[in-house]
Parts: structure tokens; sequence; C-alpha cells
């Protein structure tokens, strides 16, 4: 499922963007598993919605869950997609549950309306998954167990067996369509690097979280002065990992199984512009 | 749910599927084997398989989950593709203690499916949405 993020990667590659290349490589049509997008809100969020706005261009059916309301698409994805089309932007829908008990109770209806359109959604994206694990009630009582890392794998579970069986509806509906994929920000409070004379610290939800979430996509802020010499806003380093990336690389000699190139860097520019580097 | 257990498990379950399915019994060999791969939960799961507790629900759009009574009568939901159970053995022993992969319900899910023992029932969409979201028990 890393391929919607790969794809927009490559599609705003350095040097090679240009208007109309959102067409050129859609995703893949086999991986299967979700993404799990690490990183700060500033940079996850325009990705999300990048991510959001190149699957509905390629044709796929988007739903997005936010706490926020989005008001106008971000600086950037309007500068890096200006000729996006209204008729793809009416295949997002955008969902705003405000507590975790909304968010789980439209996952959890996502069937109940699957008859009313023709196209089951092949993308489900959930912005600041942190959002709703901490609100109020998140941290308290779920289920039958006190813990935030109940609530966090009943959500995840939930998640992927929805996108489970949203793959096999797809499937059932044309068999050439892809599955359907998942991509969950995610936002860790925890300071999980690791510090000289001490093993790295776990944060216990992440940990839950990567139980589910076949693919982690690391956004690691650039702090070198290279930046800032080079003329730009912000740079980030974006590394794939987890065992979805694993077993795509071991199969990657495959037709079926195209290769996650596993690290990039994120070019911001001063006039919001963002550009991908394959490192 | 396959993906989610080690190659042994899998095997295991593959072989009781087999066998039950020729002789509709489990062979001593392959009860030892469930108790050196799950341990105690085991013995529990097939409590639990011998007064059929799994349910297999299923709405009108097609979609199903899983639903075992637990011994103390409670429901528990547990979802087709992957691991999760709200009992507190799958928050403690399974996600705080990371001990292994299942509880004696999800463990008791495989077993029924393996054996072909999985009670039927139908719930409308609605129902259905309730039991995943879990606030049938909010």
């Amino acid at each position: 499922m890393a391929d919607i993020l790969t794809h927009v990667f490559r599609t705003f590659m350095s040097k090679t963007f240009t208007n109309n290349n959102l067409r050129v490589t859609p995703p893949s049509q086999t991986t299967c598993g979700g993404t799990l997008l690490i990183g700060e809100p500033s940079i996850s969020r325009p990705l999300l919605l990048l991510a959001a706005v190149a699957a509905a261009e390629t044709g796929m059916k988007v739903i997005f869950f936010t706490q926020t309301q989005i008001q106008s698409l971000p600086v950037s994805l309007q500068k890096c997609v200006p000729s996006l089309s209204p008729e793809s932007l009416k295949k997002i829908k955008f969902c705003y549950p405000c507590r975790v008990e909304d968010l789980l109770q439209q996952v959890a209806s996502l069937h109940e309306s699957i008859n009313l359109y023709p196209t089951p959604p092949s993308l489900i994206i959930i912005d600041r998954l942190e959002s709703y694990l901490c609100s109020p009630g998140g941290s308290s009582t779920w289920g039958f167990y006190p813990g935030e890392q109940s609530l966090a794998a009943h959500l995840s579970a939930l998640l992927c067996d929805t996108a489970a069986f949203l793959t096999q509806l797809l499937k059932q509906r044309s068999s050439s369509s892809g599955p359907c994929r998942l991509i969950t920000s995610f936002r860790s409070e925890v300071d999980t690097r690791q510090t000289v004379g001490k093993g790295p610290t776990t944060d216990p939800i992440l940990e839950v979280l990567d139980r589910y979430f076949q693919v982690r996509c690391t956004l690691d802020r650039d702090g070198s002065y290279e930046a800032a010499a080079a003329g730009l806003q912000e740079v980030w380093h974006v590394y794939f990992s987890g065992a979805g990336i694993t077993q795509t690389s071991c199969n990657k000699d495959t037709e079926d199984s195209p290769s996650i190139d596993q690290e990039w860097k994120l070019l911001i520019f001063p006039d919001g512009l963002m550009e991908f580097k394959l490192v | 749910m396959y993906s989610f257990l080690p190659a042994v498990a899998e095997q295991l379950f593959k072989d009781i599927q087999k066998t039950y399915q020729e002789t509709s019994q489990i062979p001593d060999d392959l009860l030892l084997a469930l108790k050196f791969v799950f341990g105690s939960c085991a013995l529990q799961a097939l409590d639990l398989v011998d007064q059929r507790s799994v349910t297999c629900v299923s709405s009108p759009s097609g979609r199903k989950a899983f639903q075992v009574m637990g011994g103390s009568g409670r429901l528990y939901t547990c979802f087709m593709s992957c691991h999760f159970c709200p009992c507190p053995a799958f928050a403690h022993t399974v996600l705080r203690r990371n001990e292994g992969p299942l509880c004696k319900h999800i463990l008791a899910v495989y077993l029924c499916q393996a054996m072909g023992v999985t009670q039927q029932e139908s719930v409308s969409d609605q129902q259905m949405s309730m039991l995943l979201s879990g606030t049938e028990i909010l």
C-alpha cells in the first residue's frame, strides 16, 4: 500500500515534474497491507492530501477522515497540481468524525452504503490517528479492558478488516480492480531515537500500530545547513520500512510485486512547491 | 488471518483441517502440537470449540465477523482478516506483554474454522456496524 505514496513521490520527482504526469505511473494493482505515515502533521497532512488527489486523478474513490475541517487545498498542492480537475476532487469524500467513537462508527458502517454507489472506495486515509487515540475517552476504558493500546488495536484492526472487505468487493465487481489501500498518519509522542548508552525508547501505541500496518513511512526533518544553503525552506528524509517492504523487496523480480524505493528526500521551496528526490 | 500467524501454527491448522475432514477427530499428536505452540490457551480454546461458542455473523452487505461466547457468557467480536479481540487476555498478554499471537477466543475461531463447526447467524447491516465498532458494549 506504499504504492500510492511512491506514486506521489515519483509524480513530483525533482526535474521530471510536468503538469500532466499524474497519470503516467498509476499505482500497482497488487500490493496490500496498510501504510503508517509517521511524522509532523505539518508535513504528513499535505502528503496525505497529495496522496488523495493523486489517487483521485487516477480514478480511485477516496475517503479521507480528519478532525480538522479542510477549507482549501494547501498552497503546495495548488502549485504541484495546477490543472487539478473538479471532477477528480469529487472522488474524494471528506469525513470529519470528532471523537474516536465517531470514527469507529463511520468506518464500521462503510459497508452499509456500498450498494448505493457504483464504485466502492479504494483508498481510506486517516489524518492524525493520535488525535483520536489521545482524545478524551480514548485513554480511559475501552471494550472490556482499560488502555490506549486496546483502543489502538481495535481501530487498526477495524481499518484493516474494512480495507480487506472492500478489496474483496472491488475484485468481485471488476477482476482488474486493485486492492483498497489504507494510509494513516501518526505522530508519536515518544522520542523513539536511540540515546547514548541507552536502548531506543519504545512507544507502546506505535508497537501496536506496527502489528497491523505492514509498511511504515517515516518523515524525518533534516536540520543540517544544506537546506538553507540550497535556498530551501525545509528538507525531509522519507524512509520506508516494515514487513510489507521486506516482502516486496524479496519478490521484486516478479512482475506482480514491483519494488519500492526505500529512501527519498522531500524538498520544500520557499514558495511552497514540493519536490521529491530518490536517495 | 493466516498471514498473522507463525508458519508452524498455519501448518498445524491445515493439518487439523485435513485430519478432521477425514476422521472427525483431532489425534493426540496434533493436540500435543497445539499445546506446544499455544500453551494453556489451547485447552481453553478446545473447551470453547466443544461448546460450539464460535459464530460467524454475516450481514446483507456481505460483511462478516466472528462472535465468540466467552466462559462468562460475554460475547467477543473478532475480525475476519486480522487478529483483534476485546478480551482482557488479548490486551494484556498479546498487546502489552507480546507473549503470543492470539488469545483463546481467536484460537477457538481458527479451530472451529478448521473443523467446520462454526455456527452461522445473519444480522442487519446496522447491527453489523455496531458489532464492528464495539458500540454495543459502550
